[in-house]
């Protein structure tokens, strides 16, 4: 097919979103928002135990209860649940009243049992099993370079030691996770607060136990994935469950209570870092070793599967030697799962840390320090014209120099994704009328995937993207992938530009219109009669890649006396191949820079020891950024067309944290080890707490 | 939430006579309805009472002399009332920091000042702490980074309404009806039970009906302020609220209030007598904050509090000099 033109009409331009109508005025019927005729609330009975063996759930009560069309278990009836807020049974209602009061009428006999929900517990060999292995996994152990690494460190220049941690970070999108099952005889139709609707379908078929073919799953508009929402979920199967027995749509989306508990969520890390440096600058070794706990789903060899804590140390930087080992730490709580770049916010916390306190003990600037050591052409072109304007050079200080107790501090961070494209596919009807409709079955979630579509296909045909009409989102139309690991731009906009491309030979030989793009495609497409023109096209190699780079620059402000940090200005530099649409790339790394912050200040899960709950249950203890807490934030796109589309979701939040921790530490000359850097850190940090002297 | 009844009240008389023993008197909603769907409270009759008082900010003469601010008077009419700003900022700031715009153009000053514990073991649905009744305080040896350095019972909840620091430090009196007869109460007494009785929030019983708030005291100098984690749309990690007199430079009749530190606002009477006819300077001030946290017991988590309230005691109390 025709490469990606030299010189694009739409392509690259900044272009509103097709849909931004539709959303900003309520039309746009979100997940949430559907309400097929006689449909009834779903919800979820969940363990109130961190660890408990149920010997008994009484679902009687609850099924005579007024309203109530159906109650099913979500497991066996006796089994050992293994974290506050398991899913344990669900009933569907007429009313949300009806469920509630329903819920409440189960009857569940357990035996509750020894439960850790701490890493530092779960560590320790007496503490109570959490599954059928140990808690601690064996370790992955990776190494390169000299073999005694032990004696690098001897007779490097420098060397700086830390221990340093991240919390576990919620899910909490802001549509919770949920979906309306329809289970109608043989056939399905679900709604899907999702990012993979055909992977939505097939774990609903393996529920239902019915033929992938039977079930329809539509996702029209949500409210943003984050890694969490590509299968159905314990919740989307009950869903399923409910419908079939109460013979009408279920709509179970989750309370944000439930956001909290059992979605899956980023783990945690426990870093102890060793890096050394020579007196030239240049790195010389990293030690590292990570205990990361993914929850309950374990990890290696201990009980469970699937999400790993592993996380991607060391981070980014030419170390000829490395030594490291990855421990998984299992517990009481809910599951782990993907969260917006795995492995990588965390490790880019813990290395830019350890890298700046050795630029620091260098005496080098931590810019040139970074320079010298990460080798990428890209992230060195991306730092030199963020530096540039970020004003580094001016702003920089000695750490903790400014003078007065409000300080200023500067830090930067790199980052680095795979992203990339493959497999999507798509399909094209033009009208005679002239109007045009992209059919693809991917779907938006929130990120501007429509307009995506909408501008690929205008550049193809000349047109505008408003009048391209898109069909996305339900898998009666062609196959794309789930939107996670920044891939689905890089999919789906050579589908469209292949189907196309065409569409458009088919027509000009078809009408034996030698150029029917622009002014004269209504004359071409009146041509063809009283047919419409059909074509189908998919993912080709050469117009997508992978690896992206990313850097920022964070500006705070510490009040040293009140420990209260604030974030001044963000500098974004970013590359993502072949830019589509610079707003919406811009909006996904203003989104990236707004995560990046909440868990540089704000977020972590607080697990009670005493009881094994979560006490932040709700946004005004599990705190995210809100509009008070932007910086000013300035996006820098680099754009590369040469190299095909690439991705930007999860570059854009990896580099927040360890630039401003590093700002941090610049401007109070001490460094908090762990996130959130909160007042009560900060203060610690500078030894103002009694009784306290580490954080 | 459980079943309740529901009734509107024109009149104060009205809705008392509606109330019974476990039934909720309804204004803003913002804590009440939170916490009835939590299932931390089930009342069996809510009573509206958003019209049950005339919700006229004014300034009376005679007995009782100055700002007479209804109970059911919203944050946002609080924040706009050009009187109250040009004579009592200490108010306005203080009521500018509570929630978010949305939440202050529904939550009134009797709803801020009465709202319940937001300890997260009070607020967590499944945990039944000494405060609902439990027979533990988790908080004391669980996490803590919230709770408070003070405390005269085994519930180490803080209260976290804005309103009530500053309005102590103001020495506001509070009017309420109960049995059958309009009473005047301190700030103090209405919160004192709080500090001794860990299932308490305030002094108030069901029954009784806040009324209305009286700001007698005529003072030219009033501050608040609050540190959270966030920028904004947070509870305060600390607060502090000033007022006095400020002539030739010199501080008189002082009154400091911390916030968000013990179940009641917090007000040590030597730090103020301290404070009577001395310049406001860094140094008296600091000695004034020595004074007000002297007997501070830290939990294991809250230790940064100490020094976070004794900035915002120098910084409030510097304030009142501008």
């Amino acid at each position: 097919m025709a490469a990606w033109p030299d010189s694009p009409q739409s392509l690259g331009k900044p272009t509103s979103r097709v849909d931004g109508v539709a959303k900003v005025t309520g039309a746009a019927k979100y997940t949430y928002d559907v309400q097929p005729d006689g449909w009834l609330y779903g919800m979820i009975l969940r363990s109130k135990w961190p660890a408990a063996k149920v010997t008994k759930i009484d679902l009687s009560k609850a099924q005579a209860m007024p309203g109530v069309k159906a109650a099913v278990l979500a497991g066996g009836e006796q089994r050992t649940v293994r974290f506050y807020g398991q899913e344990l049974a669900a009933v569907a209602a007429t009313t949300k009243q009806q469920a509630l009061d329903a819920i409440r009428a189960i009857e569940v006999t357990a035996e509750p049992l020894p439960f850790v929900v701490k890493e530092d517990d779960a560590i320790k060999p007496d503490s109570p099993p959490v599954g059928d292995g140990p808690n601690l996994s064996q370790p992955k152990v990776d190494s390169k370079g000299d073999p005694n690494i032990d004696a690098l460190f001897t007779s490097a220049a420098a060397v700086c030691e830390a221990e340093l941690r991240t919390p576990v970070q919620l899910h909490h999108a802001l549509e919770t996770h949920g979906n309306t099952v329809s289970v109608q005889g043989d056939h399905v139709v679900a709604w899907a607060s999702t990012q993979g609707i055909f992977s939505v379908r097939d774990g609903l078929a393996g529920n239902l136990g019915m033929p992938q073919s039977n079930i329809q799953v539509i996702c029209d508009h949500m409210g943003g994935g984050f890694g969490a929402k590509f299968s159905p979920g314990v919740h989307g199967g009950l869903a399923a469950q409910l419908s079939k027995a109460a013979g009408a749509p279920v709509k179970l989306m989750l309370t944000r209570l439930d956001e909290g508990l059992a979605v899956g969520n980023r783990p945690s890390s426990i870093q102890k870092l060793k890096f050394a440096a020579g007196a030239d600058g240049k790195l010389i070794a990293a030690d590292v070793e990570n205990h990361g706990s993914p929850g309950i789903s374990g990890s290696r060899k201990t009980a469970g599967g699937g999400g790993g804590a592993d996380i991607a140390l060391p981070y980014i930087y030419n170390f000829p030697n490395v030594h490291s080992q990855q421990f998984g730490v299992i517990m009481n709580t809910g599951p782990a799962s993907a969260f917006r770049a795995p492995g990588h916010p965390p490790a880019s916390f813990g290395t830019e840390s350890m890298i700046d306190d050795l630029a620091v003990k260098l005496n080098m600037d931590p810019l040139q320090f970074r320079l010298l050591n990460d080798g990428n052409p890209t992230r060195q072109r991306e730092y030199k014209e963020g530096a540039e304007k970020f004003g580094w050079t001016a702003k920089y200080k000695k750490p903790g120099s400014d003078p007065g107790p409000i300080k200023t501090g500067i830090g930067c961070a790199g980052a680095t994704w795979g992203g990339g494209g493959k497999g999507s596919e798509a399909q094209v009807q033009i009208n005679p009328d002239a109007t045009v409709e992209v059919r693809c079955g991917t779907q938006d979630l929130g990120t501007g995937s429509r307009t995506v579509v909408a501008i690929v296909a205008a550049e193809a045909f000349g047109l505008r993207p408003d009048q391209i009409k898109v069909k996305i989102g339900d898998t009666n139309l062609p196959f794309s992938g789930g939107s996670g690991g920044s891939s689905t731009t890089a999919s789906m906009s050579p589908a469209v530009w292949d189907t196309c491309q065409n569409a458009l030979t088919a027509l000009q030989t078809q009408t034996g219109v030698a150029d029917a793009r622009g002014a004269a495609w209504p004359d071409a497409c009146k041509k063809l009669g009283i047919n419409p023109l059909t074509a189908q096209g998919k993912w080709q190699e050469g117009f997508s890649s992978s690896g992206a780079g990313g850097v920022n620059f964070a500006e705070v402000e510490v009040d040293t006396e009140t420990g209260h940090v604030r974030v001044k200005k963000v500098v974004a530099v970013h590359d993502c191949g072949l830019i589509i649409n610079p707003l919406a790339t811009t909006s996904q790394i203003n989104g990236g820079v707004m995560c990046g912050i909440g868990y540089a200040l704000y977020e972590e899960r607080i697990m009670d020891r005493q009881t094994g709950l979560l006490l932040n249950t709700n946004f005004d203890s599990y705190k995210i950024t809100n509009i008070a807490d932007c910086p000013e934030i300035e996006v820098i796109l680099i754009n590369m067309p040469e190299r095909g589309v690439i991705g930007i979701g999860e570059p854009a939040v990896i580099p927040p944290a360890g630039a401003i921790a590093n700002a941090v530490a610049n401007a109070i000359g001490v460094r908090v080890h762990s996130l959130p850097i909160t007042p009560a850190k900060v203060l610690a940090a500078l030894g103002k707490v009694p009784n306290v002297t580490a954080v | 939430m459980n079943p309740f009844e529901y009734v509107s009240a024109t009149t104060p008389d009205e809705a008392i006579s509606y109330i019974g023993k476990n039934g909720r008197y309804l204004a803003g909603g913002i804590d009440l309805l939170g916490e009835m769907k939590d299932y931390i409270i089930s009342p069996d009759i809510l009573v509206n009472v958003k019209s049950a008082v005339n919700p006229s900010i004014v300034f009376l003469k005679g007995d009782l002399a100055g700002w007479a601010l209804p109970a059911s008077v919203t944050v946002s009419e609080l924040v706009a009332d050009q009187g109250l700003r040009s004579t009592l900022p200490g108010l306005i700031e203080a009521a500018t920091e509570i929630g978010s715009p949305q939440i202050r153009d529904m939550a009134t000053l009797g709803g801020n000042l009465l709202q319940h514990s937001r300890c997260w073991y009070y607020r967590q649905p499944d945990i039944v702490c000494l405060k609902r009744g439990g027979t533990t305080c988790y908080g004391t040896g669980g996490e803590n980074k919230y709770l408070a350095l003070y405390s005269g019972c085994a519930c180490v909840s803080p209260i976290v309404s804005n309103l009530s620091v500053i309005l102590t430090a103001l020495d506001a009196k509070v009017r309420v009806k109960r049995d059958g007869k309009e009473q005047t109460l301190s700030m103090h007494e209405l919160y004192q039970e709080a500090w001794k009785n860990p299932a308490a929030h305030n002094a108030l019983q069901p029954q009784d009906f806040l009324l209305s708030v009286h700001i007698l005291t005529r003072v030219n100098r009033s501050a608040y302020r609050q540190v959270s984690e966030k920028n904004a749309f947070d509870w305060a990690l600390v607060s502090c609220a000033a007022a006095g007199n400020v002539t030739d430079g010199k501080i008189h009749d002082a009154r400091v209030v911390l916030g968000s530190i013990a179940p009641v606002p917090y007000m040590v009477e030597e730090a103020n007598k301290f404070l009577e006819g001395k310049p406001l300077t860094d140094e008296t001030a600091s000695k004034a904050a020595d004074l007000i946290l002297k007997d501070a017991k830290p939990l294991a988590q809250n230790g940064y509090k100490v020094p976070l309230a004794h900035t915002l005691i120098r910084r409030t109390l510097l304030a009142l000099n501008a």
